[in-house]
């Protein structure tokens, strides 16, 4: 089943009189399941990729549907729902909420959403656990280490149960142990759960463990390598 | 949580925060305080102006009041009375003669207006009974012939007041302390009378050393000074009839009140002292003074009540006789919302300030917040909230500190004796007891949240202008 279907899409920047095409007519889809890396060097076009297909940047043009929606067609404020009900976020440098605990980090989406205090409660402890932090659900991200932040952040992106999850460089500020910890607790999620990740990352652990990798350059699919 | 993490986050840059906190807390308390110091003064002065002057409402001749000819006394005085006594809405009232007379006694003169009074109504108007000073005598209670009540301003100027070092003063200045040399000039001047200020002072100053004058001269002053009851006093005046009469009394009590003016006006006899050689029959009364039950509710229809009842006599209400407290009765309570907006307005630009801080530091988290599904509503009423609370805690705090102020100075009062004359002129009492109504503090919220909101709104747009992606990029 397609999660996601991109069609043409084209993203120019205008910056100083200069158009800079950052992607330039690209067309993929992901299936439910996927556990994807977007490659590619610097300036490559992964990121800018990774933000229209979450939503947080408009393409020139193509289209991109989520389960059958084309957000292109939606204003800011809809985004802004749609990215709440349908896509989990992780990004480089966790971006926790630092006055908050850990487990407030993750049921902060879920009020969000409007859920339930007993809702919110249970799944936000039994998030942690799956992420191994059911000891530290009270400790404020100041007392965690960037492997354990980032773990939260992985907790807090399945909080609002997303269609998919998009992270953006998530082991770039990771030392090797935590990067490895945090792509077991990622992986399994996505074989038990069947949880789709999508990744842009130039990290070669994460290549290594990813079942698709796809490699763009100059705002382009250059390769779309499926393994299994 | 939004709750939660707007407290949280007021907390995060605590030194900051503080600095705003401290900042709104000492503003609030000083314009509380002001506000309340304010207050008291008000509240005395009405009161004054209304127990001590004019009572709530004065029933007068319209003519009186252009010409002040004994003539023009209060006409259907029987049917005013029984409307009165059978009112629910009064509490008490009371009838006045009036003359304008000229005082004189072998020392010195002055003009007065003598007011014929019954005494035991009066005091259920009037509180001047309770303005007798110390060692002035009493309100009509000793029960000698034609007595008079002047005030302290009056007898000072027909010299009935003198000043003595008598050996009680001698004793209770040793006992405060003064030293032998300090007796033993006073002493040099003992049983000696003065008969005016000036002279005892100048005495004073003869013999004592300067620094002593600093210590004790107020309390020597005060305890020198010899008020001549039971002197005679002579009054000369116009009677009904046109023709000069002269009527004597004896001081029986010198009062001083709050207003100087007044104090220099007014003395007092019993009106039936007064009526046979003034030549008033029995209903002659030149004004009619009443105290309503409930002033606030009653003042303006009781006074419009009685208006169109007896259209022939002039009724005005303490706001028209005393316009001055009046007018501060009416204006004073906004006065007070002006300086708290004042102080507030002020602060608002450190607020925003701050607010402006808090949101650049985390533009990144705020990017964050609205690109995982955080909407504008909830962006905006989250720094709102911030600025709520950041305000909020400084203006609790100060009004918790103004207030308690207001109750302890609103018990021991502030003295404002060095600049005491000038107050008096006008009527203030030099002795100020801070109040003020719980809804001040009310109104005092209500504008803080209002401020905060307003200082919210910028500091606010700037978060809702970041764009995530950008945001979430920023280092």
């Amino acid at each position: 089943m397609k999660v996601i279907d991109i069609k043409n899409l084209t993203k120019i920047y205008n910056e100083s009189e200069v158009k800079v095409k950052a992607v330039d007519g690209i067309s993929l889809s992901f299936e439910q399941g996927e556990f994807a890396a977007i490659v590619g060097p610097s300036g490559s076009g992964k990121t800018t990729l990774l933000n229209l297909i979450g939503g947080l940047d408009k393409p020139t043009q193509g289209e991109i549907s989520v389960d059958g929606t084309d957000i292109g067609g939606l204003n800011s404020s809809q985004l802004i729902d749609f990215r709440l009900r349908n896509i989990g976020f992780v990004f480089q440098a966790y971006n926790l909420i630092p006055v908050l605990t850990a487990k407030e980090n993750v049921e902060f989406i879920m009020e969000l959403q409007g859920k339930k205090r007993i809702e919110r409660d249970e799944r936000s402890i039994e998030l942690l656990s799956a992420v191994g932090l059911g000891e530290r659900v009270n400790a404020r991200p100041s007392k965690l280490s960037g492997g354990q932040q980032q773990r939260v952040a992985v907790a807090r992106a399945l909080a609002s149960k997303p269609k998919f999850i998009l992270a953006d460089e998530p082991t770039a500020n990771l030392d090797s142990k935590s990067t490895e910890t945090l792509l077991n607790i990622m992986e399994q999620l996505n074989k038990e759960e069947n949880i789709t990740f999508i990744f842009s990352t130039h990290d070669q652990r994460v290549v290594k463990k990813a079942r698709r990798v796809i490699t763009v350059e100059d705002g382009r699919v250059v390769s779309d390598e499926k393994r299994n | 949580m939004i709750w939660n993490i707007s407290w949280k986050n007021v907390w995060r840059n605590k030194a900051r925060s503080l600095v705003v906190v401290c900042a709104v807390t000492l503003g609030t308390i000083s314009g509380v305080f002001v506000a309340g110091m304010m207050n008291g003064w008000v509240d005395q002065r009405i009161r004054s102006a209304v127990y001590t002057e004019v009572s709530h409402i004065k029933i007068q001749n319209p003519k009186y009041l252009i010409n002040e000819e004994l003539k023009h006394t209060i006409p259907n005085i029987t049917e005013i009375s029984d409307f009165l006594n059978n009112s629910d809405k009064v509490s008490a009232w009371t009838k006045h003669t009036k003359i304008i007379a000229m005082a004189s006694t072998s020392r010195g003169s002055t003009a007065l207006n003598l007011k014929g009074i019954n005494v035991d109504e009066e005091i259920q108007v009037s509180n001047v009974k309770d303005f007798i000073v110390d060692n002035g005598g009493d309100y009509f209670e000793s029960g000698f012939k034609n007595p008079i009540v002047i005030s302290e301003k009056t007898a000072d100027q027909l010299r009935l007041i003198n000043y003595i070092i008598s050996q009680e003063l001698l004793d209770s200045i040793t006992d405060l302390g003064a030293d032998a040399n300090l007796i033993s000039s006073l002493s040099s001047i003992k049983n000696k009378r003065f008969i005016t200020e000036k002279k005892f002072k100048a005495q004073l100053e003869s013999i004592l050393k300067p620094n002593d004058i600093k210590e004790l001269g107020a309390q020597i002053m005060k305890l020198a000074k010899n008020y001549k009851v039971r002197s005679k006093i002579v009054f000369t005046f116009s009677g009904m009839n046109g023709e000069m009469s002269y009527q004597s009394f004896r001081v029986c009590g010198i009062y001083k009140t709050n207003n100087a003016m007044f104090d220099q006006m007014n003395a007092f006899v019993k009106e039936e002292n007064i009526a046979t050689v003034a030549g008033f029959m029995p209903n002659d009364y030149h004004e009619i003074s009443i105290i309503l039950k409930d002033d606030k509710e009653n003042l303006t229809s009781f006074k419009d009540e009685l208006s169109s009842k007896f259209p022939n006599t002039s009724v005005m209400t303490w706001k028209e006789l005393a316009p001055d407290a009046g007018m501060m009765a009416d204006f004073m309570k906004i006065y007070y919302y002006i300086i708290m907006g004042v102080i507030f307005f002020a602060l608002a630009f450190g607020i925003i300030n701050t607010m402006l801080m808090a949101v650049l530091e985390r533009i990144k988290e705020l990017g964050m917040l609205m690109a995982v599904g955080m909407n504008k509503k909830r962006v905006f009423s989250m720094i709102m909230l911030e600025t709520i609370f950041l305000t909020l805690v400084g203006s609790i705090v100060g009004m918790l500190l103004g207030g308690a102020l207001i109750v302890i100075f609103g018990k021991i009062g502030m003295n404002f004796a060095s600049v005491q004359e000038g107050f008096e002129a006008f009527g203030w009492s030099a002795m100020v007891y801070p109040s003020i109504d719980l809804s001040f503090f009310l109104g005092v919220t209500i504008m803080v949240i209002i401020i905060a909101i307003l200082s919210s709104v910028i500091p606010a747009r700037k978060a809702l202008k970041l764009n995530p992606v950008e945001a979430i990029r920023t280092e």
